[in-house]
């Protein structure tokens, strides 16, 4: 009997999985996906520098020495860029400083009015783009004219400012009689870095960094149960409407028709998702490498094993979800506008997100990190930014496992009894009525 | 070819029903059925539409479960270790539209136990018998009805079933592709298969059934031995050509009523009087150019029947 079980489980996973996987869409989707992905990533950033010519500014300053001094700084890397340590822990400015906005920049020490007038003349016959008034009567009241065509670019109003904060400040500083050395002691900035202490070692790593983990989670649970979820309904409903399934159910039972649907798809979103996976290793991965110490991109053999659980009882806690919306509905159409019980406790899981990060052992967050349908996102983001008790993940592992066998005999059932009764969707007290007829 | 049969029970019946009911809401499916259907043969279910034809079949087969009552299939209460010795054909044919065929057809009997060399040569076996070679790696959407329905035909007998239930086995059939089926059907039931099968078509029924369930609004109306049923029931009629004594004519024992069509007389028989006797009785008046019994066809039975209160 357990033999006959698993027997007909195994070929229902077989079939759904090799009927799917052997479509030519599933093949050039697999395939096609991620060069479509990376033209949309780097297309933007492409069109953004190409035509990008340098720029030519005039710096008007009261005297040509400190003009020189302004150019100077200006052509050289950004400060803030210039810290390696910052740059790469963060990830977010992995990329190596890139010799900033091209600039042309002319010294122009004649700060009179008419001059002023003759640059704005300039400006609109754009023989320039744009200068910046730095006369020493500015400085003092701290106000600095930066004119140009174009007043849309506020990053390069933001950087220009950072860098001419930090030019007056080092003349500030060398007019005050500081050398060189003690002007950039004083102007160093300094970074907070965050440290993990955990029983037994302290690891150093930035919040950023952690959140990042949760989020690329976050994002892969989103996705794969968004594109799979729905091809597990799909197939439910093709069932239902093919009428395949009085033949299937005279040899199997609801419950391994249901188990081996959900688990084949299942596993062919797995597939794909894999392949993308080993794609951008392969592709992204030596350029990664090269810029960044490969240490940062470590994660722990417990967080993967919690991320490789978490993710794969998600994607099948919310498959089977999907199944039985298919198990109720009659049309696809019906079946697409229920996908929000889905939809929701996946939003709410992103929403509470950021509480779970702050503060993960809030009972609040500790009780809703147990709740089967957040405990993918919420329990993950906990043992990623602070081990939790080992009950708790325990706890919440077991409810997460025994509420997808419940909804999996639950819509197993109603399957059986809704594809002997079709024609409409389901009410709920249907739905309740259906559970008692399919009892035995 | 010679299908390997599996291991014979050694019951009587291959499916007893015993008083079983089934009820959707307000709606009473079958009431209190009960019937045996013999070991070999054809067996028809037999009923118009709605007359819970469908809704036994799956009871049969274990796709829903009665309310009340039993369903002993080779003697012992019907459970997950008979699904392996039953085949079913539903009324509403489904096949996976993208599947091949021959895929199909391996995964069907696969569910049914054979193993996948085994069922890849019956099912050569079958297609070829059933003309579908040619069609064995299409799609299935890419076949017509009636040959899909032909593919899930072999699909329900590919394991070599006792038990063949079919719903509706002609439906959609063009006449030639029925009458292979109807050959098939007979030539396994001469096998030592029991074959099941429902229709609201009594002339199919009494073509090819020995047994028969005549069944309205859930309740059984008649069942039993086609002939028995014929010769119990109603009014048996003798058509008659004789020269000589009339006399055997007038015995109110045996004859209710004549009439005389000059060159044949029909006699309506007093109802429980044998028709043996009055060709005996016939035979010593009277030389005889032809004697013939005129069975009500079922489907004058089955009008009577139901049109009777409290059928």
């Amino acid at each position: 009997m357990r033999n006959t079980s698993l027997r007909n489980t195994w070929l229902i996973i077989k079939r759904e999985y090799l009927e799917r996987v052997r479509t030519r869409s599933f093949v050039v989707l697999t395939l096609l996906a991620p060069a479509i992905m990376t033209v949309l990533l780097l297309l933007p950033a492409k069109l953004a520098t190409v035509g990008q010519k340098a720029r030519h500014i005039v710096v008007v300053t009261s005297t040509a020495q400190f003009g020189e001094s302004v150019r100077q700084g200006l052509l050289s890397a950004s400060p803030d860029n210039g810290d390696d340590d910052e740059a790469a822990s963060s990830g977010r400015n992995a990329a190596k400083p890139a010799p900033d906005h091209q600039y042309i920049v002319d010294v122009d020490s004649n700060p009179t009015e008419a001059e002023r007038a003759d640059l704005r003349g300039k400006i609109v016959s754009q023989t320039i783009d744009g200068y910046l008034w730095l006369t020493d009567d500015a400085i003092a009241t701290g106000k600095v004219e930066w004119a140009s065509r174009n007043m849309a670019d506020f990053g390069e109003r933001s950087r220009l400012s950072e860098k001419l904060n930090r030019i007056i400040q080092y003349a500030r500083l060398s007019r005050s009689g500081f050398t060189g050395d003690q002007a950039d002691l004083l102007l160093k900035p300094i970074k907070v870095e965050s440290v993990r202490i955990e029983p037994g070692r302290a690891a150093t790593d930035s919040s950023g960094k952690k959140f990042i983990e949760v989020v690329v989670m976050v994002m892969l649970i989103y996705v794969t149960v968004l594109l799979y979820g729905i091809s597990v309904m799909r197939s439910v409903l093709e069932e239902k409407n093919s009428r395949i399934l009085e033949v299937l159910l005279s040899s199997a039972t609801s419950t391994e028709l249901m188990i081996g649907k959900v688990v084949g798809v299942g596993a062919v979103g797995l597939t794909q998702v894999l392949v993308w996976v080993v794609m951008a290793g392969a592709f992204a991965l030596p350029s990664l490498a090269m810029q960044v110490d490969l240490d940062q991109l470590k994660v722990s053999p417990e967080v993967l094993a919690a991320f490789a659980a978490f993710f794969f009882l998600g994607y099948l806690l919310y498959s089977t979800m999907y199944a039985a919306i298919g198990a109720i509905s009659t049309t696809e159409q019906e079946g697409q506008q229920l996908q929000f019980l889905i939809v929701i406790p996946l939003v709410l899981s992103v929403t509470m997100l950021s509480a779970a990060v702050k503060t993960p052992d809030a009972p609040a967050v500790v009780w809703m990190s147990m709740v089967p349908f957040f405990a993918p996102v919420l329990m993950y983001a906990r043992i990623v930014v602070q081990t939790p008790p080992l009950w708790q993940i325990t706890l919440s592992l077991s409810l997460l496992i025994a509420t997808i066998a419940g909804v999996l005999v639950l819509c197993a059932r109603i399957y059986r009894v809704g594809i002997l009764m079709y024609g409409k969707r389901a009410t709920l007290p249907e739905i309740l009525k259906w559970l008692k007829y399919a009892k035995n | 070819m010679v299908l390997p049969s599996s291991t014979e029970s050694t019951a009587a019946n291959t499916v007893e029903l015993v008083s079983i009911s089934k009820n959707y809401d307000n709606f009473v499916a079958v009431n209190n059925l009960s019937l045996r259907i013999p070991r070999g043969g054809i067996y028809g279910l037999l009923g118009p539409n709605g007359a819970g034809k469908t809704s036994t079949l799956r009871m049969i087969i274990g796709i829903i479960v009665p309310d009340s009552g039993q369903v002993l299939i080779l003697g012992e209460p019907m459970g997950r270790a008979h699904t392996g010795r039953f085949g079913y054909l539903p009324e509403e044919r489904g096949l996976y539209k993208k599947m091949k065929v021959m895929t199909h057809l391996i995964l069907l009997a696969q569910l049914k136990g054979l193993t996948s060399s085994e069922a890849s040569k019956r099912a050569h076996y079958w297609c070829e018998r059933l003309e579908l070679s040619s069609w064995m790696d299409k799609k299935v959407e890419e076949l017509s009805k009636g040959m899909q329905q032909k593919v899930q035909f072999i699909g329900a007998i590919l394991h070599d079933p006792e038990l063949i239930v079919m719903d509706e086995p002609f439906s959609g059939l063009d006449p030639a592709n029925a009458l292979a089926l109807k050959d098939t059907l007979l030539e396994l039931a001469n096998n030592g298969k029991t074959i099941l099968l429902s229709t609201h078509r009594m002339d199919q029924a009494e073509r090819l059934c020995q047994s028969i369930c005549l069944i309205n609004h859930g309740r059984v109306v008649l069942e039993g031995d086609l002939g028995q049923i014929k010769a119990n029931y109603g009014h048996c009629s003798v058509q008659i050509k004789y020269d000589g004594d009339a006399s055997f004519l007038r015995d109110p024992k045996l004859v209710q009523s004549f009439n005389d069509y000059g060159n044949y007389v029909e006699v309506r028989l007093t109802p429980g009087a044998d028709t043996q006797e009055l060709l005996q009785q016939a035979c010593s008046k009277a030389r005889l150019d032809r004697f013939e019994v005129m069975q009500p066809s079922l489907e004058e039975i089955f009008i009577e029947a139901v049109s009777k209160p409290n059928a």
